[in-house]
């Protein structure tokens, strides 16, 4: 049975009348780095709390079909049982430092004293992880007193320190400078090149181009497409339901229309679009 | 940076190194004698003769005198005068002022309630001054504090001056649209609702956020806490709290047999 088991799931928050997920079905592989795309309301974040938990245990609403990770089932477990498994981080770095710590340091190791973590053990551990996302320079500076980028590899760490088996993250990236993307998606990357299974809520379709194993587009609340990043972001579909695409996919689909571009398929990417053009 | 809402002085000193309980007795131990103790120079002894050179002992007589300057002796300052004028006790007048008068013993009580006070806060201060909050939470969490309630005051301390930096911003956008801030008292009471409307719902929403986050991280797991700073607790400091709480209560007695 796959790693990340979605089964037949319809969720409805409380007070809503139609359903952020609707029979949504959905399978991930350990190992995998997931990208997940769609417009407003398409369900990517409710998506993402499904999978940490969060629907329904912190939301509560109505919730019908199964979520499973590593063969152990949500719905028979507690929001507590089920954070240790699945770390989540989401788009405001701001609001993900917990504001009891005076320090970095203090900060990460926050999700490790809840966990029970002996003392020895819990240094070292953050030590680790803070070289993992290359943060050990900042350790002893108050949470507060950094920029964006660093905040969110903060939260990152947090995350990672409690050594998930699957890292969710709801737009990340969604709010930092071309900089701070890089810092994020290069720390990503490596995670899933140590065997890390990643679910990534994403609109930088040439940076999911470069590092995502598979795209998963969302409309209202069920799976439109998924592939391979290199087919999923040029199809008609995508653009047809109005999905924004690269600059350069578009640019392409364009030239073909008036026999510029020789290739069969379209490019996601400067370099892609560049070779394609120079293809005669 | 962001200025941080906290008081600790980083200093290494006798009565840094004690264990935060021990400081939080050592505040309710001069509380409860300079309220209970059956002396009426109590609390001018205990300032002067205690509490001072212990300010130096700690190595924060500087920050003590400022906070003593600025907030404890103005605060106590203006009891005295409210208490020396409104009490209505006593028959002897020393001085009136139009209608007020102050007797000898409406004085006498008005000095007593300042010392008292001076010797209330000047303690908490000296507590504040030597002790990092998130070590005082992480003892008295380890002790059985609750942790939801721990986690209430520190981030509370943090949350604060970024409020603060909030409403500033939300101010600057405002007044960039034309509200009025600085002119008339009717108009700038008018002008707060745009202000705090913001400030209030942005709020609300972090707050689901940020309790999301540190769910995440496990913050209501059932699992026992464990701490990162190991918060040394001493014979020195066992034995100093018991001989405390023993003189708290034998002013609490002497008190009692006095009256």
């Amino acid at each position: 049975m796959a790693f990340v088991n979605i089964q037949n799931l319809t969720y409805k928050y409380p007070l809503t009348k139609t359903p952020a997920l609707q029979n949504m079905n959905l399978q991930i592989e350990k190992g995998e780095f997931i990208s997940i795309i769609g417009a407003n309301g398409s369900g990517k974040s409710t998506l993402c709390y499904a999978l940490a938990g969060f629907v329904p245990h912190f939301f509560k609403g109505e919730i019908s079909g199964e979520i499973e990770v590593d063969g152990a089932a949500s719905s028979k477990s507690t929001l507590d049982e089920w954070v240790v498994n699945v770390g989540l981080a989401f788009q405001n770095p701001f609001n993900q430092i917990s504001g009891a710590k005076y320090t970095v340091f203090e900060e990460i190791a926050f999700g490790l004293e809840n966990a029970g973590v002996p003392r020895e053990q819990m240094k070292s551990r953050v030590e680790e992880a803070m070289q993992l996302t290359g943060i050990s320079n900042l350790a002893d500076r108050s949470p507060y007193s950094l920029s964006g980028g660093q905040q969110q590899r903060v939260a990152l760490t947090s995350i990672l320190v409690m050594q998930p088996k699957l890292l969710v993250l709801d737009e990340p990236t969604s709010q930092m400078d071309p900089i701070g993307t890089r810092e994020v998606f290069s720390v990503i990357h490596n995670l899933t090149q140590s065997g890390m299974t990643v679910v990534m809520v994403e609109h930088k379709v040439e940076w999911i181009a470069h590092f995502a194993t598979r795209v998963i587009a969302l409309k209202d609340g069920a799976v439109l497409t998924e592939g391979k990043p290199s087919d999923v972001l040029t199809s008609d579909l995508l653009i047809e339901n109005g999905f924004g695409v690269s600059r350069y996919t578009s640019v392409a689909r364009e030239a073909k229309k008036q026999g510029l571009w020789k290739k069969d398929k379209l490019p996601v990417t400067l370099f892609e679009a560049a070779e394609g053009f120079n293809t005669k | 940076m962001h200025e941080r809402l906290s008081f600790y002085i980083k200093r290494d000193s006798l009565i840094h190194r004690l264990n935060p309980l021990t400081k939080l007795v050592l505040v309710f131990a001069f509380i409860g004698i300079a309220f209970t103790f059956p002396w009426y120079w109590i609390g001018l002894f205990l300032f002067v003769f205690v509490l001072i050179p212990l300010a130096f002992i700690a190595k924060v007589s500087r920050e003590y005198f400022f906070t003593a300057t600025r907030l404890i002796l103005p605060a106590a300052g203006f009891l005295f005068l409210m208490q020396a004028l409104f009490q209505p006790i006593g028959e002897e007048i020393i001085f009136q002022f139009y209608f007020l008068d102050a007797t000898r013993e409406s004085l006498a009580f008005a000095f007593t309630i300042a010392a008292r006070i001076i010797v209330m806060i000047s303690a908490f201060t000296m507590l504040l001054l030597t002790t990092h909050p998130s070590e005082l939470m992480s003892d008295l969490t380890r002790r059985g504090l609750p942790g939801q309630f721990a986690y209430v005051i520190i981030s509370t301390l943090q949350i604060l001056p970024q409020m603060q930096a909030k409403a500033q911003t939300i101010i600057a956008a405002q007044r960039s649209r034309g509200l009025d801030t600085e002119s008339t008292f009717l108009k700038r009471a008018g002008s707060v609702l745009p202000l705090v409307g913001p400030l209030v719902f942005g709020s609300l929403v972090e707050v689901e956020e940020r309790a999301i986050a540190i769910e995440a991280r496990g913050f209501t797991s059932k699992k026992e806490k464990t701490s990162l700073h190991e918060v040394p607790d001493t014979v020195t400091d066992k034995t100093l709290r018991w001989i405390l709480i023993i003189l708290i209560i034998l002013s609490i007695l002497l008190n009692l047999w006095l009256s």
